[in-house]
């Protein structure tokens, strides 16, 4: 991780076009202003953390998913055994 | 659309793979996994197949959210609809994927993925408020 100190209305550059500016220091927490192209996703992390745990706890491997779908089917149409 | 004969090289469109859905991020935890396919069975309805094609070829089982939850209505920011490049009222897929503990299912109705059947792009939805769970759970079948 880079760690940078910043002061009110100073900034860091990431990549080609994104930038973070701090945009106040008080005594809730900082406040920070960030400057995307449109097609990047910005996400307060804790939000983020929690989709992506939920995604891997959801995610199969291919053939694990086929044996689901297996019983799915079979639940579905039990008399064609 | 298919090449036809005298179409200049050079004028003949890229197509996309057909059936390919390109998510430009990935998936929150699957990041570089950015096509997939949604494949759908008359006897697995109504439940579909999201699968990765990149990666680990992360496949998830998925739902319209709708089914689960009548009334189900999420908007959209203008930012996820520029990524979708979909228009204001125009027909998307949402998807909300399933996850299977032994006999138990949840589906996560909090982060549905969202895709464009038009432009063939998909995103999912991370946001910070909503009224639907990230783990209901699924009548039993």
């Amino acid at each position: 991780m880079l760690v940078f100190t910043r002061k009110r209305e100073e900034a860091i550059v990431i990549g080609d076009g994104i930038e973070v500016r701090v945009l106040r220091v008080g005594k809730d927490g900082v406040r920070l202003g960030v400057s995307a192209p449109p097609d990047v996703p910005v996400h307060r992390r804790e939000i983020y953390e929690a989709v992506r745990a939920a995604n891997v706890s959801a995610a199969h491997a291919p053939a694990t998913l086929e044996q689901i779908v297996g019983r799915l089917r079979r639940q579905a149409a039990p008399e064609q055994g | 659309m298919p090449l036809s004969i005298g179409t200049p090289v050079e004028e003949a469109p890229v197509a996309a793979d057909p059936g390919v859905v390109t998510f430009p991020h990935g998936l929150p935890g699957f990041e570089r996994c950015r096509r997939f396919v949604v494949v759908a069975a008359a006897d697995l309805a109504p439940f579909v197949c999201l699968k990765g094609l990149e990666e680990s070829e992360p496949s998830f089982l998925a739902i319209d959210p709708r089914r689960i939850e009548p009334g189900y209505r999420v908007s959209l920011s203008s930012a996820d609809r520029r990524r979708l490049d979909a228009a204001e009222d125009e027909a998307l897929l949402w998807l909300a994927l399933v996850r299977v503990d032994g006999d138990a299912a949840t589906v996560n109705l909090q982060a549905p993925v969202v895709v464009n059947p038009r432009g063939m792009r998909g995103l999912q939805l991370v946001t910070a408020e909503s009224p639907y769970s990230a783990a209901h759970p699924l009548p039993e079948r």
